[in-house]
């Protein structure tokens, strides 16, 4: 054993008041603020501030506090937790007793966070995660850091590690590390498309504001009696819209690079005998360990650009963790032969016996038919319109064509007796899914009555993360895949975490 | 990965899905659909009704009537699509697996193999009470959707494969 007893209940370190004090007050800030400012936006302009002297104001901010304060020094007392004979107990709650109980056999993963209070004050909190549900909370606020370290290593010594590798990986040695400058060309070569979008629409619900706002400050005038041209009104409505556009893609561009610099700032991975240890975050730090046994799919993802930059990230999946979680399982700004050795501890031998199975062409006419049909509605509109409008199409029905033929050239499949490989992507990204077989939770077959006339079906296997496409092939051979998945899963009859 | 044989199998020689012999749910449960489809239509009709009385505009009025027509011809056409696809509502139980297959326009033919399953629920509306149905929960892992519900199974059959899947449940740990 450590120098850590964690055999009795206690309590965590007496900082822990200052981190419940802070984060409570955090939370309530942030969910009140617009009532907050709208409250004294209208007392003020009531003027009736002659009554709130600044002696009275002070009064109430204290009274807040103190009540806030009292609140976590109660929290903090009635915060106890401890392990015994392979259970996690943790006591809580103030009036709402509550006590919960964890198998360690049963956790998911341990994290250890780190938010900017927790790191003035030097401490970590400590969660933990069941696949059981993602409400339950258990989140020890503050513990020091060589406290939490043998806590998760205590909690997660039980599970046992399912996959062996080779003897050469050396514990506890950085194996990659991302600089600053891998993770500025990641920002620089996302898909912007993506955030670029986000921001248009919520821009399209504002237009008129901004419309209006713009108008105020006069802008077009100035700029149109530069150009002085006859047909202001005109002048104004194109410089206007590529103002914005311009605007809007080095915003889009901006807000995504400055997301990939926070969430992955000081990206550290470290490769252990039963999975991966992972920490990041500017802000947040977090650190978590991934164990082969607990992922359920895992992504290589890249893009034109990084391809061509030599970079790729693998993002891991893991039963019940939601989608800000599940973040956090990201590796971004891998090399080509890191995420090949990645790829190789946890999916052995695979890519080298990977044989590329098509599906049919049918996946490129369907998306065809179904862009084309959209783009027909959306047209319908400029039928009152002018009709130079309609030149708008041809770029974007070049843009559909040659997605739809990406989407088939970069989609295939692979099976053999461990492993499920499904490639996917479009004009610019590509994925690789990976999956055991041995996680497959349910298998169906779907056949839409399109795919009935051509004898086509897809097959859906779906895990305890993510489902799993294999998209438009022979009913025969979608049959013989199905029957082939549940014949592994029930003869084999593994465990799937 | 030397802990197991791992001899060629014959694709051919694999337990077929395909050969399956597919029940049919109980014929009765086509009333409860017909039920609920009739009810939710009535509903949005009903208070479109209230709203067009309380708006004192002709303009209203006469919208009423087009959105009546609208709203019963999107009504004949669920209960003529339900119809059809009541038939492909079907399941079976092999000795390792459940299947359940259902849908017309998309034909979804889920199975779930038994040391999947997590928990499994019966449970019964008001109307599939009074018709003696009941409705077949088996839940897997995860939020993927590789759930099943078997609607509209007699209430003899369900509680029949409710005890036999929790007998396996139980055996199997």
């Amino acid at each position: 054993m450590s120098a850590h007893n964690f055999e009795t209940p206690t309590r965590q370190s007496a900082k822990g008041i200052v981190v419940i004090f802070g984060v409570s007050l955090y939370r309530i800030l942030k969910a009140t603020i617009i009532i907050f400012a709208a409250l004294v936006y209208k007392f003020i302009s009531s003027g009736k501030t002659a009554y709130l002297t600044s002696t009275k104001f002070i009064l109430i901010t204290l009274g807040v506090l103190l009540l806030f304060l009292v609140i976590a020094i109660l929290r903090y007392l009635n915060f106890k937790f401890y392990v015994s004979s392979d259970y996690f107990f943790l006591q809580k709650g103030i009036f709402n007793k509550e006590e919960i109980s964890v198998s360690t056999s049963k956790i998911q993963n341990v994290y250890i966070k780190q938010n900017v209070l927790q790191q003035i004050i030097n401490v970590v909190s400590l969660s933990i995660e069941t696949a059981g549900d993602d409400k339950t909370e258990i989140e020890i606020s503050a513990l020091s850091k060589s406290k939490a370290e043998a806590l998760k290593t205590l909690l997660l010594k039980v599970a046992k590690p399912e996959t062996f590798i080779d003897g050469e990986i050396v514990e506890d040695a950085v194996y990659f590390k991302a600089s600053i400058k891998k993770l500025f060309l990641e920002g620089v070569s996302e898909n912007h498309f993506k955030s670029f979008a986000l921001i248009f629409a919520f821009i399209i619900s504002i237009y008129n504001d901004i419309k209006a706002f713009v108008n105020q400050l006069e802008l077009t005038s100035a700029f149109g009696s530069w150009f002085q041209l006859d047909e202001e009104s005109l002048m104004t409505f194109i410089l206007f819209n590529v103002t914005i556009v311009v605007v809007l893609i080095i915003m889009s561009f901006f807000l995504s690079l400055i997301r990939m610099l926070i969430q992955n700032f000081n990206l550290t991975v470290k490769r252990k005998s039963e999975g991966l240890e992972i920490s990041k975050g500017l802000l947040n730090k977090i650190n978590l360990s991934l164990s082969a046994s607990r992922i359920q799919n895992t992504t290589r993802t890249t893009n034109r650009l990084k391809q061509a930059l030599g970079l790729y990230k693998l993002s891991f999946t893991q039963a019940m963790a939601n989608k800000k979680q599940q973040l956090n399982f990201n590796i971004v700004g891998l090399g080509k032969t890191q995420i090949n050795e990645l790829l190789e501890q946890f999916y052995p031998k695979a890519e080298e016996r990977l044989i590329k199975h098509k599906p049919n062409k049918y996946l490129m006419y369907r998306l065809l038919s179904v862009s084309i049909l959209t783009l027909l509605l959306l047209n319908m509109p400029l039928y009152f319109g002018p009709r130079s409008l309609l030149f708008l199409n041809i770029p974007i029905v070049m843009l559909v064509v040659a997605s739809a033929i990406f989407a088939y050239k970069k989609a295939y499949y692979y099976l053999d007796s461990n492993y499920i490989i499904v490639g996917s992507g479009k004009l610019i990204d590509t994925h690789t899914n990976f999956l055991e077989i041995k996680k497959v939770q349910a298998v169906s077959l779907n056949q839409s009555i399109f795919q009935k006339t051509r004898g086509l079906a897809s097959v859906v296997i779906y895990t305890a993360s993510k489902p799993l496409t294999i998209p438009h092939v022979e009913l025969t051979t979608a049959l013989t895949i199905k029957n082939y998945l549940l014949f592994k899963v029930e003869s084999e009859n593994k465990d799937w975490m | 990965m030397t802990l197991f044989s791992n001899t060629q199998i014959e694709i051919t020689e694999l337990p077929k899905s395909e050969d399956l012999n597919l029940h049919l749910i109980s014929p009765k449960y086509f009333r409860i659909i017909l039920f609920n489809t009739t009810l939710l239509h009535t509903v949005v009709i009903a208070s479109f009704l209230t709203f067009s009385l309380l708006v004192d505009e002709p303009e209203v009025k006469t919208a009423f009537w087009y959105f009546l027509v609208v709203a019963c011809v999107l009504c004949a056409i669920s209960v003529l699509f339900y119809a059809i696809g009541f038939k492909k509502r079907k399941y079976a139980m092999r000795e390792k697996d459940i299947t359940y297959s259902h849908g017309y326009l998309l034909n979804k033919t889920v199975t779930l193999p038994y040391n999947r399953i997590q928990h499994i629920e019966i449970a019964r509306s008001f109307l599939a009470r009074k018709l003696g149905l009941s409705t077949l929960k088996i839940y897997s892992a995860g939020q993927s959707g590789g759930d099943l519900a078997i609607k509209g199974l007699p209430v003899d059959v369900a509680e029949t494969q409710y005890a036999f899947l929790t007998k396996i449940i139980n055996e199997r740990s």
